[in-house]
């Protein structure tokens, strides 16, 4: 069967060939829509999970009033992971930050940096409400949102910003990928479809001699199954690569947001994960194709 | 083996065969005659049970096979061997491989099944041109492609539809000679419908002639060759 259904698509490569492209235009775009999901999925756990606030504190500020102020904001339902930043500590991530141009940070003492409490908030929406809170505390000189964003001026647009952008991906890439599969399921039931139009005499004679439709049906079977896995297996392929090329010019943008996995095993694992997802949306894909193609053209 | 009870196949208001009734037994070979449109490819293919009759019955050893369900179809027609005019060979598979289908849709790919083919072929003498395509072969070529085919199923009936329709008079007799030893060697039964009145004069087998769907004669020996001439 394996040889029949290898016959049938060597004796007509230009079909062969036109299913194979469409389904890798498709596993293609899967590929390139899931890790875009799943970057803007890791950008948004960032910054739900990220120190967001930061409550600088008044020089003035007594120990007393910041260690209630934490000790209030870590038993705050709607916080987690609150941090005392000293002003030593401060300049050391200023440092860091700039660590690229030393100059900048050469003659700059601690003093000049303001000790503050970091926290993190559970939900984005919350954000609002909480810095509104924090900033009447009378040891808070002033309250920041540290979203690349923006600033606390403009919170409310920075998560509504990032939903919409999260929700135009998801919705967005489900339409697309719905109408692109949708496509290769119909190119696939045409070019099946063709395929036993112009078996008919073939399939006629082996009923003839008494093949059972099992033995008639599975070589078309086959060949919808490579269509969809050949062109699952290049769309991941090219999808693979255009990720690879991508990456650096996306770190730049991105900075320290680690939008895709950093280490190798782990970007192989998450590439590993879609080839398995597609490999098997592409076993579906051909078995219904072709099961539908059967149904509407072999009639045994 | 064969038995056919009061059977009529009709097509709109008109009967392709009407109130036919004969029976052949184990390992007999018969001539259907009849002119164009007498009734004889309906014949056989209610024996393919490629149709079924209007009415009446049709029975291959004792059993009616309109009763046959849809997946026992295949089965049946491979216990009968089919050889057609227009040879139904697959063109795209070598002789070889066109006679290796007949094991293979069974399920038999066994070493021995390999030596059956090698026999088959050289019993019907293609053993060495079984590498070529049915397109590189004569007439006479391919039907004997088909013969092997049908050799290697082993069937207990042969059904053969004009057989030497397309041949020369010589290549016929080799074709029917064929079929003739399978009767001797293996007690085939051998239903062969054609016009070749030659053929059927020269062998002098039972002929069952068809007249507008109804059986006009059966006769044993081939006596009313001279009416189914005219």
């Amino acid at each position: 069967m394996i040889n029949t259904a290898a016959k049938h698509i060597r004796r007509a490569p230009y079909q062969a060939l036109t299913a194979v492209l469409i389904m890798t235009l498709t596993f293609f775009v899967a590929t390139l829509l899931i890790v875009l999901a799943y970057s803007t999925s890791t950008l948004l756990k960032h910054y739900e999970t990220s120190p967001q606030v930061i409550a600088y504190l008044k020089s003035n500020a007594t120990t007393e009033q910041i260690t209630t102020l934490q000790r209030s904001l870590e038993s705050d339902t709607r916080v987690k992971k609150v941090s005392f930043v000293t002003r030593e500590q401060a300049m050391e991530i200023y440092k860091q930050a700039t660590a690229g141009n030393p100059l900048l940070s050469q003659y700059i003492s601690p003093n000049v940096f303001p000790a503050s409490l970091e926290f993190s908030i559970k939900n984005l929406n919350f954000a609002q409400g909480l810095i509104d809170e924090v900033t009447k505390e009378l040891a808070i000189d002033e309250v920041a949102f540290t979203a690349s964003l923006g600033s606390s001026q403009n919170l409310p647009k920075v998560v509504e910003r990032l939903t919409r952008i999260s929700n135009y991906i998801r919705i967005g890439g489900a339409a697309s990928l719905s109408f692109l599969l949708l496509s290769s399921l119909l190119v696939l039931l045409v070019i099946i479809g063709m395929r036993i139009s112009s078996r008919r005499d073939e399939i006629e004679i082996l009923q003839l001699i008494g093949a059972t439709p099992g033995f008639i049906r599975w070589p078309f079977i086959l060949e919808g199954l490579f269509y969809s896995t050949a062109g699952a297996l290049l769309g991941w392929i090219l999808g693979f690569l255009a990720v690879l090329y991508a990456s650096p010019a996306l770190s730049s943008f991105f900075a320290d947001i680690p939008f895709l996995p950093t280490d190798v095993p782990a970007l192989l694992a998450l590439l590993g994960i879609i080839l398995g997802g597609e490999l098997l949306l592409a076993i579906f894909l051909g078995a219904i194709g072709s099961l539908v193609a059967m149904k509407r053209y072999l009639k045994i | 083996m064969i038995k056919f009870e009061n059977v009529s196949k009709k097509y709109g208001s008109n009967f392709a065969i009407e109130d036919v009734s004969f029976e052949i037994p184990e390992g007999e070979f018969v001539f259907l005659t009849g002119h164009s449109g007498a009734g004889k490819t309906t014949l056989i293919r209610l024996l393919l049970r490629d149709i079924n009759p209007s009415c009446g019955q049709v029975l291959i050893e004792g059993r009616d096979i309109k009763t046959l369900k849809s997946r026992e179809i295949p089965a049946y027609r491979r216990k009968l061997g089919v050889i057609f005019q227009d040879f139904k060979l697959l063109l795209d598979r070598t002789v070889y491989e066109n006679v290796k289908l007949a094991t293979e849709i069974d399920g038999r790919t066994t070493s021995e099944e390999e030596e059956k083919i090698k026999k088959a072929l050289e019993g019907v003498d293609m053993l060495e041109k079984s590498n070529l395509f049915p397109r590189q072969l004569s007439g006479g070529e391919v039907q004997r492609a088909v013969i092997a085919r049908v050799l290697v199923q082993e069937p207990k009936i042969i059904l053969a539809d004009e057989p030497t329709g397309n041949l020369d008079p010589v290549t016929a007799r080799q074709i029917v000679g064929l079929l003739e030893d399978a009767v001797k060697e293996d007690k085939t039964t051998v239903l062969m419908a054609t016009h070749n009145a030659d053929i059927v004069d020269h062998l002098k087998h039972r002929v069952i002639h068809l007249e507008s769907g109804k059986v006009a004669s059966d006769d044993s020996k081939g006596k009313y060759i001279t009416r189914f001439k005219t």
